[in-house]
């Protein structure tokens, strides 16, 4: 049928300066493409937080009800039924901080697995650099979870007020929520992006995601100081196993969340946590860039 | 063509439209320019879970037609049943070594029966979906036109003009300054305030096709997007077509309307079967295509007519499909 052979048209696409397609973009010219589109991951990602709860009566309400409810029931059951917080004095804070930051993680792990995989149509019609999906479904997450923050300081500080508890001050290490929080995002941006590509590439992962996050979430201290239940450990386990779960990743975020906003011995500002907060943002938004783009060429193939 | 293979689609469906509305129009030509586009031994391999049968059999070169299995043992049976749904991967070619030129100032129809691999050429021509092989060469950057895998039909039309003008690469000064074009554009009046799955189909296909012209690209695809819209809307997307011809050079149209294809296009690829049949000027080659369809259209009424044993269960998926 064709009457050139392929050598003839690869001479004529040299020839006329053509450029060959699907292939991966250097890195930094794909990091200049994505920073470009940076208008695009705020609208997308703001537009689908609130499409998320548009076809509810109460609406965008849900956003800040929802990690409401999940931290009462938690509050109810570890926090007064279990009584599991050894050495914690304001449990309510304590498990009201754990579950919304720690929500944050999770959304954005099965947000972004889900990122590239539940998009497909989307990738299969438009040019853009994929990173822009993860990173958008991320900041949608952050959109709902800034007014849920708002909420969170105000249990806090509501739970100073009640009889058995002592009163919460509000201090300048308030502030230090924010950066805290920002250095979750980044640290999220880059999770986001591992799970993007782990799962685009194999589907079944997604299964997978389930148990590992309910792993992360007793294994972080987010409804109870799991540091604390080191003691319980074989001897052999203990000297590792306490590292491990005091200084990973989400343990270190859910620490600063805490210490900024809570009034205890035990959550004191540290800048060994504030350093090491800011080195995990980095090595793993830099990590999940990465291995993000060395699929780039691939989303989209099935 | 050989006469198993015509056999082997006589079960397909045959989509050919003919609009008269369209009839006797001829694109203008335009002269030619340099290559802007070559497509050299282009394959294209899906991966598809859970259908390894099917799949075997299509290899082969067979059209897939569900049969009774041979009977098997009962513990032959119990150790194939997770087969077909534990780790069944298979892969369908639906792109087979598809090579040719376009150059600048061309418009270019792609014909075919339903599952000749017309769209999935289109998309990964425009680099959308990665080749398994072969290579795409381009100048400038392809567009398909279709942003709607963008919109969110849960959010107002003001909103999705600005997520899909973003998703096409705009700025959002561009997207302002286009803005009431594209709303004029799609005549939506007030309803450019009211979320977009309230709007009628009509008007949501206006308003898709509207915000995917805004961006004039080097290379235009257009999927079969004429066939949605009235009669004055279609009229103004054939000059937004000759218009992004004139700029922009390359006009890639998949549509099943000959006649559109006619109309709008000085060549035409006409693919079957993952692979390019012909490639020629318009007239040859819709002439051509027109007498297979209809020589498939007989074949396919002959042989339910002639009640051959072997046709009663195509017979049974046509009349399902009926």
């Amino acid at each position: 049928m064709p009457t050139t052979t392929s050598a003839e048209r690869r001479a004529i696409a040299e020839e006329h300066g053509l450029t060959r397609m699907g292939v991966r973009p250097p890195l930094w010219t794909y990091v200049k493409d994505v920073a470009r589109r940076g208008a695009f991951i705020r609208v997308l990602g703001t537009a689908s937080a609130y499409a998320r709860n548009q076809n509810t009566y109460l609406g965008q309400l849900w956003a800040v009800l929802n990690p409401i409810l999940n931290a009462a029931v938690y509050v109810l059951i570890f926090g007064m039924l279990l009584n599991v917080s050894r050495g914690v004095d304001n449990t309510i804070a304590f498990i009201v901080i754990g579950v919304f930051l720690f929500r944050f993680v999770e959304q954005s792990v099965n947000g972004g697995a889900q990122s590239i995989a539940k998009r497909s149509n989307l990738i299969r019609s438009l040019h853009f650099p994929r990173a822009v999906l993860p990173l958008s479904n991320v900041m949608s997450h952050l959109a709902t979870l800034v007014p849920a923050l708002v909420v969170m300081c105000l249990i806090v500080l509501g739970s100073g007020l009640l009889p058995d508890y002592e009163p919460v001050p509000i201090t300048w290490e308030w502030l230090l929520l924010v950066p805290a929080v920002a250095m979750l995002w980044v640290f999220n941006m880059g999770l986001a992006f591992i799970m993007a590509r782990l799962v685009a590439i194999t589907p079944d992962l997604d299964n997978v995601i389930g148990f590992i996050l309910r792993l992360a979430m007793y294994g972080s201290g987010v409804i109870f100081p799991v540091v604390r239940y080191v003691s319980e450990l074989p001897e052999w386990m203990q000297g590792w196993m306490g590292t491990i779960l005091e200084f990973q990743p989400i343990a270190v975020y859910l620490y600063l969340g805490r210490a900024s906003l809570m009034n205890e011995d035990s959550f004191v500002q540290e800048p060994l946590m504030w350093g090491l907060g800011a080195a995990w943002a980095v090595v793993f938004f830099v990590a999940g860039f990465i291995i993000f783009w060395r699929g780039e060429e691939r989303y989209g193939r099935d | 063509m050989t006469d198993d293979v015509v056999e082997a689609d006589a079960h397909l469906d045959f989509d050919m439209e003919d609009e008269a509305d369209d009839a006797g129009e001829h694109a203008e030509a335009i002269p030619l320019g340099d290559p802007c586009l070559v497509v050299d031994d282009l394959h294209v391999v899906f991966r598809v879970f859970g259908g390894k049968k099917r799949e075997k059999a299509r290899q082969q070169g067979l059209h897939v037609q569900e049969a009774a299995p041979p009977r098997q043992g009962f513990v032959k049976r119990l150790l194939g049943a997770g087969r077909q749904h534990v780790g069944a991967v298979s892969e369908v070619h639906a792109v087979r070594g598809v090579s040719f030129t376009a150059r600048h100032g061309e418009s270019i129809g792609i014909v075919g029966i339903n599952g000749s691999g017309k769209s999935t050429l289109l998309r990964a021509i425009t680099g959308l979906i990665p080749p398994h092989s072969g290579s795409v060469y381009v100048d400038g950057e392809p567009a398909l036109l279709g942003v709607n895998a963008a919109l969110m039909p849960q959010m107002t039309g003001a909103k999705n003009i600005e997520i899909g003008g973003l998703a096409l690469g705009m700025t959002p000064k561009e997207i302002d300054a286009k803005f009431d074009e594209v709303v004029d554009f799609a005549d939506i009046g007030d309803f450019v305030d009211m979320p977009m799955k309230t709007y009628s189909s009509g008007m949501a296909a206006r308003l898709r096709f509207a915000i995917s012209s805004a961006a004039v690209p080097d290379i235009l695809m257009v999927d079969e997007a004429l066939a949605t819209g009235d009669a004055a809307f279609k009229a103004r997307s054939k000059a937004r077509i000759a218009e992004v011809r004139q700029q922009a050079g390359t006009v890639f149209l998949v549509s099943h309307s000959i006649s559109t294809i006619e109309a709008m296009c000085t060549r035409v690829l006409w693919m079957h079967q993952g692979q390019l049949v012909m490639d020629g000027p318009v007239e040859q080659v819709t002439e051509a295509y027109r007498q297979f369809v209809r020589a498939n259209r007989q074949a396919r009424s002959g042989g339910r007519n002639g009640g051959e044993r072997r046709n009663r269960a195509r017979r049974n998926r046509d009349g399902a499909q009926a």
